[in-house]
């Protein structure tokens, strides 16, 4: 099917008529706004990948003074601000803004002005940001340095005097109602604006995942802007919500209440992902799709109880703990359930490892060590030894990087070919994902050991001697990852123009999305595709006589819904 | 040929497996850190313990999951382009396996942990409590308020084998108080009144930190422990309480409040 023809450049209608920017100030196309918003995020990732850099050459050695600690707090601030609200959240709703009309076989989204306006809220919402940390609003910087939590009454007027604090309030409030935004849209266009016999359980996984995110932020979007709206409230207007007259620990339910199932918006896309790259290079229909989407809706439900298992350390009654720490361990089951479906999809496959399958497969072996530590955390007497420690930094990282960025790599190796009408370069991915791998876990595995040594997380500096050795691995090893990151970049730069000839379908894809061209047209389709399976481009293949020789094989057989295990 | 290939594959797959494991097992010997501080009292002990119970379960979870993977990468690879594997889309019976057999392991832990709740994280009792002290975290440090009225700064003492209930409180943002030896984290957060208890077992030396993000200094709230055995404990309360009306009746004349701490906070 490969076509030899060079692809056009993806020129959305707009394009032809306005400059670049202006088109980029007034598409409604959603392919569009996706690159912007990963664009952005992987921009993000950049500037918080600095930050870390810089934390780690502070932390190579005991006693070193790179950073001022004033400095070097507000760093550990913006590493996580940006990384979780500038880069997840913002590359995944990107990608999801590109990919989620194609695969339920729509023109664009249901509101696309409204996803225009979402889209920019988030640039304003970074500028915010960065703009507290400059220097000029406070000496040495007045940027937020109490963590990405922020927590008061250490956010208070009092003890953060600079206006950096306050425009990160305003910047995460911008962002609540941004996620709010493109939460409606999503859920609109997956329900109202779906192809011919695409019900709902014909759905891609990776749509379904996008709806349970959906629900999500839309839940606790709202708390979370709450929660910066009455701290800007204390900061400006002394209402004492949270000050040392208030109560400090409601702030700490209110963005835990958002915190916590944060950690499942930037991770359920990516098992989303994952549910669709598995069968794709495994050849195999997904195993158990009903119990994917069950366990799907398990997570959302469990994820919205779980939220002062962050707050066993403030004091609260044994009893509530028990009750959180129940729920949390109970996530364990629904997520082992898509686990071992995933495993059971690739089991006895013809499984081809391309780069997105070994990001696939290094999200797996990762993610798994992010989900046991989990446990460990979960209880309640053990995670008052580990609360804090760098235990939960390395268990946070390996479910957010491990978990997450390896899912988004593996997402965007793989759509990056529909996307652009190119394959990325196979030997700079290869390099890119062992040093990513290596990196990563050389990285994050030694700060468990830290961790139960002792080494408390967002100190400037320490002064143990024992503690030495262990940092230099992690600092060394960190690098590694900035080189993997570069790479991967480089791959997505270079593989534009310099990338082989994609072809509509380059992988033998099971979703509507491997339909249309590569980049697809500004209306996707040339004519909406009929579904008639959960796996629609079988269908699609057997009319075109390309199908592969297992679909043939499924075609002429005895092919069920049920089990048919053999 | 193929059986050559598939030899190596298996060789490879166990380097990386060794070499990961060796990996694990050889840094924090060589951080020369004991990975788990010895814990010197008895609620530190039973959470150890807990951590390595939960420690012996998720291992062979850990080595499931991995092997079935490596299992994959290197048996089930694409061998012919035109290779048709079986298109199974589930199996009940097994979907119900992996459901329901991860829900009883973490009902355990979750039942065991809650036993080690009930256990070690009460406030002890009036009658229970031996010595009451209390922790009051400020930007950048800690005083130690004893029932006989002085005041320490920067060091707790505390008697062995005596039940000391501690009581965390704050003068401005939320601390944390841990000395990973001794037991869990306790925050000091403003309004309220947490409680929390050691009983060690020898007289020595301990060390910690704030484990909550105070402001610039926050790396330098260091917290020492000391335990001495009941003579020289009351040796030192002696002394404390000579020197602390010493220091009241000298504070008309001199500096208006016990220095507080000397290893200074350079940017509080």
């Amino acid at each position: 099917m490969a076509t030899t023809v060079a692809p056009p450049r993806a020129k959305s209608y707009d394009e032809t008529f306005f400059s670049p920017v202006t088109t980029w100030l007034t598409t409604t196309d959603h392919k569009l706004i996706g690159i912007m918003y990963m664009t952005t995020g992987l921009l993000s990732l950049v500037l918080g990948g600095i930050f870390a850099l810089v934390m780690r050459i502070q932390l190579a050695q005991p006693n070193q003074h790179v950073v001022t600690p004033d400095v070097y707090n507000q760093m550990v601030s913006a590493h996580g601000v940006t990384m979780i609200f500038f880069f997840a959240t913002i590359f995944l709703t990107g990608i999801a803004n590109y990919m989620v009309p194609l695969m339920v076989g729509a023109r664009d989204m249901a509101f696309p002005r409204v996803n225009l306006l979402g889209f920019w809220l988030i640039p304003a919402s970074i500028l915010l940001y960065y703009l507290g940390l400059l220097p000029i609003f406070g000496s040495g910087g007045g940027g937020l340095s109490a963590g990405w939590t922020g927590y008061p009454p250490l956010t208070e007027k009092r003890f953060s005097p600079g206006l950096g604090t306050d425009l990160w309030t305003m910047s995460i409030a911008l962002w609540g109602i941004s996620g709010i935004m493109a939460s409606t849209n999503f859920l609109t266009t997956i329900l109202a604006l779906r192809a011919p016999g695409m019900s709902l359980f014909r759905l891609p996984l990776f749509v379904w995942a996008q709806i349970s995110t959906s629900l999500l932020l839309l839940l606790v979007g709202a708390p979370l802007v709450a929660a910066m709206v009455l701290l800007e409230l204390d900061r400006q207007f002394g209402t004492n919500f949270f000050t040392d007259q208030g109560r400090p620990v409601l702030y700490q339910h209110l963005f835990w209440f958002f915190g916590h199932p944060e950690v499942y918006i930037m991770i359920l896309p990516g098992f989303g992902m994952i549910s669709e790259i598995m069968p794709v290079f495994s050849r195999k229909p997904i195993f158990g799709y009903s119990s994917m989407v069950l366990a799907l809706f398990g997570i959302v439900f469990l994820s919205l109880a779980v939220w002062a298992h962050h707050m066993f350390t403030v004091g609260m009654n044994i009893y509530i703990e028990t009750f959180f720490m129940v729920m949390t361990m109970l996530i364990a089951v629904p997520t082992g359930i898509k686990f071992f479906n995933w495993i059971a999809t690739a089991w006895r496959g013809a499984v081809r490892f391309t780069v997105p399958m070994k990001y696939a497969f290094g999200f797996l072996a990762t993610f798994l060590i992010g989900g046991i530590t989990g446990i460990f955390l979960a209880s309640v007497p053990v995670d008052t030894q580990l609360h804090q420690s760098y235990y939960v930094v390395a268990h946070l990282h390996y479910v957010l990087v491990g978990g997450s960025t390896f899912t988004m790599f593996a997402g965007l190796s793989y759509w990056y070919p529909k996307i652009t009408g190119r394959l990325l370069s196979e030997r700079i991915g290869n390099w890119s994902f062992w040093t990513f791998f290596i990196g990563f876990n050389g990285t994050f595995l030694n700060m468990h050991t830290l961790g139960l040594s002792g080494m408390v997380r967002r100190i400037a500096t320490y002064s143990d001697p024992s503690w030495a050795l262990t940092n230099l691995v992690i600092t060394i090893f960190s690098f590694m990852i900035a080189l993997s990151v570069g790479l991967f970049l480089w791959n997505l730069v270079r593989s534009r123009t310099h990338g082989a000839v994609a072809g509509n379908d380059p992988w033998g894809g099971y979703t509507l999305e491997w339909a249309t061209t590569s980049p697809p047209p500004p209306y996707n389709f040339e004519r909406v595709p009929i579904v008639r399976s959960f796996m629609p481009m079988r269908e699609i293949r057997a009319e075109e006589g390309t199908s592969f020789p297992e679909e043939r094989a499924a075609s002429h057989g005895e092919e069920k819904k049920a089990p048919a295990h053999r | 040929m193929r059986a050559a290939r598939l030899k190596w594959r298996w060789i490879m797959a166990a380097a990386v497996l060794s070499t990961a494991a060796s990996l694990l097992l050889s840094l924090p010997a060589t951080a020369e850190s004991a990975l788990l501080p010895p814990p010197v009292s008895p609620n530190g002990h039973r959470i150890w313990d807990l951590y390595n119970g939960i420690f012996l379960v998720a291992i062979p979870i850990f080595l499931l999951v991995e092997i079935l993977l490596l299992i994959i990468i290197v048996r089930f690879r694409r061998r012919a382009p035109d290779y048709i594997p079986p298109q199974w889309h589930g199996n009940t019976l097994l979907e119900i396996t992996w459901t329901v057999i991860p829900f009883l392991i973490v009902t355990g832990i979750a039942a065991v942990s809650f036993v080690e709740l009930r256990t070690d994280f009460v406030k002890p009792t009036d009658a229970q409590t031996q010595l009451d002290i209390a922790i009051i975290g400020y930007q950048f440090g800690w005083d130690y308020q004893y029932p006989q009225g002085f005041k320490s700064s920067n060091t707790l003492v505390v008697p062995t084998n005596t039940l000391v209930r501690l009581n965390t409180n704050t003068r401005d943002v939320i601390h944390s108080w841990w000395v990973p030896a001794i037991t869990g984290k306790t925050d000091a957060v403003p309004g309220y009144q947490n409680y929390f208890w050691m009983k060690i077992d020898h007289p020595g030396k301990w060390h910690g930190e704030c484990a909550e993000l105070c402001g610039a200094g926050h790396y330098t709230m260091q917290i020492d422990v000391e335990a001495k055995d009941q003579a020289a404990y009351q040796a030192w309360v002696q002394q404390q309480m000579q020197s602390s009306s010493q220091a009241a009746s000298g504070a008309r004349t001199s500096s208006p409040s016990p220095a507080p701490s000397p290893s200074s906070a350079p940017h509080g």
